[in-house]
């Protein structure tokens, strides 16, 4: 028997898969898999089958895709679920604001530079994306870090722009 | 007839552009750029030209490049679709000094309509509506904040050489005045080389109507109705459908006798749109037209049964409108959701990728005009734009019924689409009930919860996703038990099912 963590948006489930069936936070259920490609599944729960659209985001996260509805995934085992979460337990202690790029573009404007102060919901760059001008917000009031992106820039989504303590 | 048409376009705009071609045996030409190599509209064509590095301005926006190749492949016609070059006044008369016909008005009429102030100026001498404002640029800020300060806040600062939301600013107080000025100049300056702004009053929760003309070159017009795009985030639209319910048979006998106005004011020719605000007493306002082909061009085609890219290839060609006023009707609705690659989630940030699985949805009353395909790239160079999703019925209500069930049968992998937030949308009472206006996704839907809007999907589904997640999982480490053990075989596998 294996046990999972599945987290879909803030919601944590628990599954476990054993040689014989299939049990969901201490239910068990009824289900059949079939592989039509990489990409799409059929996966029968009870009387009624779906078609799942499947994308692997990276080793933990999958996309899926369920008659119209989009979610994003994360699964881990129980063991490194538990693991991760005594991570972010201690890294919470010592955290700061992370700056990060929420869509691939260009780094039009930087408004701040190490040592400035900034106020939580003050405009601190301007990124341009599809010839939108986009105000970046900061998240929290304190004083710049480090600066690690400069003005002029292209920065994928997600690239850290500048921190905050 | 033309015997070649070059495509000056990309994406579904290109690809729609294709089968009118085909259909009247013409043929068709696209160009690509290196990002597009294996684009749909590349498939599509009969021919496919490279054009230039996948940077906009170095492919699909330089003049010169698709000059050249429209010179060189002797296409005697060029149609350029919407965006890009269609609306570039020089564009269209370097095609018409190398002898090749523009599939468009002429460069007199967009240029007049390009420059917001003289086309208010125009439309003001026409007796079709504006809304309160400036006629001419504003030279300074003291002069910007002394108008506004007359018509009174909040007032819209819009790009003078402007569209789509580029340029535009909405302000509520002088003391955002400057700031708001000086981000609308710039962002006006780098999308159309010009930042002259103009200030008109801001309307209180007006709906975006718009009336779909057509005019030959030989002083006929006739207009195809009203369409309603009020559901729009930042501006651009994401939902759009005609008729539009909210307007009523006195309004609308208004309404499109003022476009036709307008298009004759401009001694219009080919397909063009005039767009309007609606106010909640049904009055209107002239907003600008847009001359050329639009994106929600394929609602107005199901309700009137009138195909707007032939009947532009036509009019180009010099033939007379065929189509008389009061030999068509509208029938039934028709509704348009615009499939974007966008996270709705992550504040509308666009989502790049490959496409890795693409299946459209079909059936009754359902049309699906496309750019993508499998291994299409979609990538940051170009509008987010995938496909466009359209859904006709007798009635509203089935319009909107199979809209929502195209919505739920349209699968689409490597990108995250908007096609969720689409079908919240659809659910919406204020949608139901057309009372929706421009600020509906602003006011309904940003003001939600992260994630809140998806909180109607049912238990079942969520349980699906969950054990789907697991399983993968489970393969990936090879811990699958073998009855789930699926890969290769297509079975079935329930031999030892209790």
């Amino acid at each position: 028997m294996h046990d999972f963590i599945v987290t879909v948006g803030e919601e944590k489930r628990i599954v476990s898969v054993t040689n014989n069936h299939i049990v969901l936070d201490g239910k068990k259920l009824a289900v059949e898999l079939s592989k039509v490609n990489k990409h799409l599944y059929l996966l029968r729960l009870d009387n009624k089958v779906f078609e799942v659209t499947t994308t692997k985001l990276s080793n933990e996260k999958y996309s899926f895709l369920v008659t119209g509805n989009y979610f994003e995934t994360t699964v881990r085992t129980s063991l490194r679920e538990k693991a991760v979460e005594y991570l972010n337990q201690k890294q919470r202690l010592s955290r700061n604001d992370i700056i990060k790029a929420p869509m691939p573009g260009l780094l039009l404007k930087l408004k701040k530079k190490t040592g400035d102060k900034v106020e939580m919901g003050e405009s601190i760059a301007i990124l341009e994306a599809m010839k939108m001008e986009n105000d970046i917000i900061s998240p929290a009031t304190g004083i710049i870090k480090e600066v690690n992106k400069k003005e002029g820039m292209s920065v994928e989504k997600d690239e850290i722009i500048l921190k905050i303590e | 007839m033309f015997k070649k048409i070059l495509i000056a376009n990309r994406g579904e705009i290109a690809v729609r552009i294709v089968k009118a071609c085909r259909e009247m045996n013409i043929i068709s030409a696209a160009i690509y750029s290196d990002a597009d190599k294996n684009a749909l509209h590349v498939r599509t064509a009969d021919e496919a030209y490279h054009v230039g590095n996948s940077p906009a301005s170095e492919s699909y926006l330089d003049v010169n490049k698709v000059l050249t190749i429209a010179k060189k492949i002797s296409a005697d016609a060029v149609h350029p679709g919407y965006g890009f070059l269609s609306e570039n006044a020089e564009f269209i008369n370097s095609v018409g000094e190398a002898g090749i016909t523009f599939i468009g008005p002429s460069a007199e009429s967009v240029k007049l309509m390009g420059e917001k102030t003289a086309a208010r100026r125009l439309m003001e001498k026409s007796k079709v509506p504006i809304v309160p404002g400036t006629v001419n640029p504003i030279q300074s800020i003291e002069e910007g904040k002394e108008i506004a300060e007359k018509i009174g806040y909040p007032v819209m600062l819009k790009a003078a050489a402007g569209g789509g939301g580029k340029g535009m600013r909405k302000v509520f107080s002088s003391d955002e005045f400057s700031n708001a000025f000086e981000r609308a100049k710039n962002e006006s300056k780098k999308a159309f080389s010009d930042d002259n702004i103009y200030i008109e009053k801001f309307i209180e929760n007006p709906k975006h109507i718009e009336v779909q003309i057509l005019g030959d070159q030989f002083g006929n017009y006739i207009h195809l109705y009203e369409r309603d795009c009020s559901v729009q985030r930042r501006h651009q639209k994401v939902i759009e459908e005609a008729p539009s319910a909210f307007v009523d048979e006195e309004t609308r006998k208004h309404l499109t006798t003022a476009a036709i106005n307008a298009a004759k004011a401009c001694n219009y020719f080919n397909a063009g749109t005039i767009e309007f605000l609606m106010d909640e007493n049904k009055d209107f306002y002239f907003l600008e037209m847009n001359t050329r082909l639009q994106v929600e061009h394929p609602v107005t085609e199901m309700i009137t049964g009138i195909d707007l890219v032939k009947e532009q290839i036509k009019i180009a060609a010099g033939e007379k409108l065929k189509i008389k006023q009061n030999e068509f009707t509208n029938k039934g609705f028709a509704i348009e959701c615009r499939v974007y690659a966008e996270d709705v989630d992550n504040n509308f940030a666009p989502s790049i990728g490959t496409i890795i699985h693409h299946r459209l949805p079909s059936g009754p009353g359902i049309r699906v005009d496309r750019g993508i395909d499998l291994q299409t790239e979609v990538s940051v160079y170009y509008d987010p734009l995938l496909s466009k999703l359209i859904a006709w019925g007798k009635t509203r209500d089935e319009a909107i019924a199979r809209m929502k069930r195209a919505l739920g049968e349209y699968q689409i992998a490597g990108v995250i689409t908007n096609m969720g937030a689409c079908r919240w949308v659809l659910n919406h009472p204020k949608f139901l009930d057309s009372s929706f206006t421009i600020n509906f996704i602003d006011e309904e839907f940003l003001s939600l919860q992260p994630g809140e809007w998806k909180n109607n999907i049912s238990q079942e589904i969520n349980d699906v996703v969950t054990v789907m997640a697991a399983l993968l999982k489970a393969e990936e480490n090879k811990l699958m038990p073998s009855k789930y053990n699926c890969s290769g075989n297509n079975n079935w596998d329930s031999e030892e099912d209790a």
